[in-house]
C-alpha cells in the first residue's frame, strides 16, 4: 500500500460524503467497472435466457441472486485503480472469484450492507471469526449510511428499469403493438422479455455506483482508523525538512557569492535592477493586453421609459365605463348558481389581492432590507476601549479637560474630550456607531451627517487624538484650548 | 485527485470551498419532503371533502395543491437558507454555483425544471444528469446555476487536560499544524502501535522514538490548540 499514489483525497468524511466520493470513483473508472461486470454477465445471461426462454423472469432472478459475484471483479479493479496501478485481472480471476461463496449466496445474500462488507472478503480475504471481528470494528460507524446506500440503490435499479421501459415505449411506434405495462398480471411473451432485459441492464448500470459507494465507506473507515491523512501529511513534512537540510548548504554558498558580487560592483547591480524593471514593465503591459483585461462588453436590459405626458386625472377613464357596461351585459343575475360561481371568483381574486397586499405590507421591512445585512444595533457603550456612556462624564467637560492638561495628564485630558464628544454625538445626533468602528470610520459617519462645522470640529479632534494616542505626538496647549472652546459651541448642552 | 470538494476563487484571491452532494443523500431528502407534502395534502383533503369534493372545496383544494406542489421547495429554499425540511435533516442545502446564497430566480428555475428531470419516469433524466458531471447537478441545477452542498458540521471539542504544551522548535505549514492537532484529537481512535508508527515517520524531525515521539507530538498539538 503506497499512500503517495492514492488517487482520492484522504480526509475524514461523514458517511454521506463518503458515498458521494464513491460515486465520483465510479464515474472516474466507469468504463472498466461497467465492462468488468458486463463481460462475465453477458454469456451467462444469454445461456439462462435461452434455458428459461418460456419464462425469462427466472433468469433474472438467478442473475440477481448471484449479484455478490458480479461485484467482486469491479471491486478488485477499483482497489488497484485507487493506487494508480493497472489491475492484473487474469491473476485475480484465477485466485479469487469464488472465495467464501456459500455464505454469500445463502444467509449473507440478505445482508443489508453488502457493499460495505464486500471489501473484507474480496480485498482482505478474511473468513470466519477474523472476518466477524474485523466487521465489528468497521461497523463502529457508517452502518446506517451503508444500509441507506443499499436501499436507495435498490430503488434506483427499479426506477432505472421502469424508466428505460417507458423511454422505450415513448420511442416505439404504436403500430408495433407491444403492450407491456397495461396489465402486469397478464403479460405477453414479448412483454416478459422486455421486462427481463430492462431488469438486467438496470442491474449492471447501477452496480458500479452501489459497489463503489460501499467501497468508499470502507475506505473512509480505514482512513479514520489508520489515519491515512496524518501519515501522508507527516511524510510530506519529513520530506520537506530533508530537502531543506540538503539545500541549506547550497543556499549559504550562493548567498555568500552574490554578496561578494554586490559589494564588488554596485554598477552591475544597478544595471541588473534596471533591466529587471524594464522586463517586468513589459510583462505587465503584455498581461494588460491579454484577454482578461480591456475586454468590452455590451449589456442590454429593460428599464422604464420616461413618460413625458401626464395622464389627465380629471376625466373618467374610458375603460372603466366599458368595464361596467360589459359587466351589465354579461353577468346574469337571474341564474343563482352561475351568479354564485361568478361572485365567488371575484371574491377569490379580491381575497388573493388582499392577501398579497397584506403580505407586502407585513414584510415590507424585511423585504426592503433584503440582502442588506442585519438591523441596526443599539448604541455601543464602549468604543475602542473608551467608555462613552453619558454617566461616565464629568459635569463641566472643557473645564475638567483643561485642568487635567495643566496637571500634565495629557492623554487623560484629550481622551476625556474625545470620548465626551463621541458620547454627545451618540446621544444627540443618534449616530450609528458600532463597537467595531475605527476612529476614522466614526469621523466619516459624522461627515455623512452633513453638518459642516460639526464634522470639521470632530475631524480636527480625531486627528489630534490619533496623533497623541498612537503617535505619541503632543499637541500645542493652544490647540487644546481651541478645541475646548469649540466644544462648548458645538457639543455642550447649551449648544443648540 | 478525486474529491467531492468544489472550489471557487473570489476576486480577492480567496478560495471558497464546499462539498458537493450526490444522488443518495438527495434522494433521501426528496423522499422526506415528499412525505411531508403528502401528509399536508392528506390533511387538506380531509378538510376539503366536507365542503364538497367538486364544488368550492374542490376548487380551493386544487389551488392549494398547486401551491404546495410548486412553491414548497422555492419558498423553503429562499427563506430557510436554501434548505427544505428534508435537506435540513440531511444537513445539505442549495446554493448558487458561485457559493452565494440562492436567490429567487435560480430557485424558481431549478424547481420548475423538476418536470424535465422527472422524465421519463421517477427522475431518471435527473439521475443521469447528476452522474454525468462532477458536481452532481441535475438538469434544473445546470440551467439555474445552482449546487447542492453539504453544510460543515461543527466538530466536537476534544478535552485535553494533563498534557504539558510544548512549542514546536521548527516552523510548520498550516496543513502540517492541523495534522499534528488531528494526531492529538484522534488519539482515542488510533491504536497505540499505529500512533508509534506515525510518530516514527517524523523521527528525523522530532529526534524522538516510539512513545517519546508520540508524546512530543501530543504536546506540540496541545500547543497549537492554544494550551499554554
Amino acid at each position: 500500500m503506497n499512500l503517495d499514489k492514492l488517487q482520492i483525497n484522504a480526509c475524514t468524511r461523514s458517511g454521506w460524503q463518503a458515498i458521494d466520493l464513491g460515486f465520483l470513483m465510479a464515474r472516474a473508472w466507469w468504463r472498466q467497472l461497467f465492462l468488468s461486470s458486463l463481460v462475465p454477465l453477458l454469456p451467462l445471461s444469454t445461456i439462462l435466457l435461452i434455458v428459461f426462454s418460456e419464462s425469462p423472469f427466472w433468469a433474472v432472478l438467478i442473475i440477481w441472486w448471484l449479484k455478490p459475484f458480479w461485484e467482486r471483479l469491479p471491486l478488485y479493479i477499483a482497489s488497484r485503480k485507487l493506487f494508480g496501478e493497472e489491475p492484473d485481472i487474469w491473476s485475480h480471476m484465477k485466485s479469487l472469484p469464488l472465495k467464501d461463496s456459500l455464505p454469500w449466496l445463502l444467509w449473507r445474500r440478505f445482508s443489508v450492507q453488502r457493499a460495505f462488507d464486500n471489501p473484507i472478503t474480496v480485498l482482505e480475504e478474511l473468513i470466519g471469526g477474523t472476518r466477524r471481528q474485523r466487521l465489528r470494528v468497521l461497523h463502529g460507524r457508517h452502518s446506517d449510511v451503508a444500509i441507506a446506500n443499499q436501499l436507495v440503490c435498490f430503488c434506483c435499479e427499479i426506477l432505472v428499469a421502469f424508466g428505460l421501459l417507458v423511454m422505450f415505449d415513448f420511442f416505439t411506434p404504436e403500430s408495433f403493438g407491444i403492450e407491456f405495462y397495461n396489465n402486469f398480471n397478464d403479460l405477453s411473451q414479448t412483454g416478459e422479455w422486455i421486462y427481463s432485459l430492462a431488469g438486467i441492464l438496470a442491474m449492471t448500470l447501477v452496480m458500479p455506483f452501489h459497489t463503489m459507494a460501499g467501497f468508499a465507506l470502507y475506505l473512509n473507515r480505514r482512513i479514520e482508523l489508520e489515519a491515512w491523512d496524518i501519515e501522508i501529511s507527516f511524510r510530506n513534512l519529513a520530506n520537506r525538512k530533508q530537502q531543506e537540510r540538503t539545500s541549506m548548504s547550497t543556499l549559504v554558498l550562493a548567498l555568500t557569492l552574490s554578496l561578494i558580487v554586490m559589494l564588488a560592483s554596485p554598477a552591475i547591480v544597478e544595471a541588473a535592477i534596471d533591466h529587471d524593471r524594464e522586463s517586468s514593465r513589459q510583462l505587465i503591459e503584455s498581461v494588460f493586453q491579454g484577454e482578461d483585461f480591456g475586454e468590452e462588453r455590451t449589456q442590454r436590459k429593460w428599464r422604464f421609459k420616461d413618460w413625458s405626458e401626464e395622464v389627465d386625472d380629471e376625466t373618467f377613464p374610458e375603460w372603466l365605463i366599458d368595464f361596467f357596461e360589459w359587466w351589465e351585459d354579461n353577468v346574469d343575475f337571474s341564474d343563482d348558481l352561475s351568479g354564485a360561481a361568478f361572485w365567488f371568483k371575484i371574491l377569490l381574486v379580491v381575497l388573493f389581492a388582499g392577501l398579497l397586499i397584506y403580505l407586502l405590507r407585513r414584510y415590507r421591512g424585511p423585504l426592503s432590507r433584503w440582502g442588506r445585512g442585519k438591523a441596526r444595533e443599539t448604541a455601543p457603550e464602549v468604543l475602542f476601549g473608551l467608555d462613552v456612556t453619558p454617566e461616565s462624564l464629568p459635569e463641566d467637560v472643557p473645564h475638567q479637560v483643561m485642568r487635567l492638561w495643566a496637571e500634565g495628564d495629557y492623554r487623560e485630558a484629550l481622551s476625556l474630550l474625545y470620548r465626551a464628544s463621541l458620547s454627545r454625538l451618540i446621544a444627540r445626533y443618534e449616530l450609528a456607531f458600532r463597537a467595531s468602528h475605527t476612529e476614522l470610520e466614526c469621523a466619516a459617519l459624522v461627515r455623512a451627517r452633513g453638518i459642516d462645522s460639526l464634522s470639521d470640529y470632530f475631524w480636527q479632534l480625531t486627528s489630534i487624538w490619533r496623533k497623541l494616542a498612537y503617535g505619541h505626538q503632543l499637541p500645542e496647549t493652544e490647540a487644546i484650548r481651541d478645541l475646548c472652546n469649540d466644544w462648548v459651541t458645538e457639543l455642550s448642552d447649551e449648544a443648540k | 485527485m478525486l474529491d467531492t470538494r468544489y472550489r471557487v476563487e473570489i476576486p480577492g484571491g480567496i478560495n471558497l470551498e464546499a462539498q458537493v452532494v450526490g444522488p443518495i443523500p438527495r434522494c433521501f431528502a426528496y423522499a422526506i419532503d415528499l412525505g411531508i407534502r403528502g401528509i399536508c395534502i392528506l390533511i387538506l383533503s380531509l378538510v376539503a371533502i366536507p365542503f364538497g369534493a367538486f364544488g368550492m372545496g374542490g376548487g380551493l383544494f386544487l389551488i392549494v395543491l398547486f401551491a404546495i406542489e410548486w412553491l414548497y421547495p422555492v419558498l423553503f429554499e429562499l427563506f430557510w437558507r436554501g434548505q427544505t425540511p428534508g435537506k435540513k435533516l440531511l444537513g445539505i442545502s442549495v446554493i448558487n454555483d458561485d457559493l452565494s446564497p440562492v436567490t429567487l430566480g435560480p430557485s424558481m428555475v431549478r424547481n420548475l425544471l423538476r418536470t424535465v428531470d422527472f422524465l421519463p419516469l421517477f427522475y431518471l433524466l435527473g439521475l443521469i444528469s447528476m452522474l454525468s458531471n462532477r458536481r452532481f447537478q441535475r438538469l434544473g441545477d445546470l440551467a439555474a446555476g445552482t449546487l447542492v452542498i453539504s453544510l460543515p458540521q461543527s466538530a466536537k471539542a476534544v478535552v485535553i487536560d494533563d498534557i504539558a504544551p510544548l512549542a514546536p522548535s521548527i516552523a510548520l505549514l498550516r496543513t502540517e499544524q492541523s495534522s499534528v492537532i488531528d494526531f492529538l484529537q484522534r488519539s482515542q481512535q488510533l491504536s497505540v502501535p499505529r500512533q508509534q508508527e506515525l510518530a516514527s515517520i517524523l523521527d528525523g524531525v522530532t529526534h524522538d522514538k516510539d512513545d517519546d515521539g508520540v508524546d512530543r507530538l501530543h504536546r506540540i498539538g496541545a500547543w497549537f490548540l492554544g494550551v499554554r
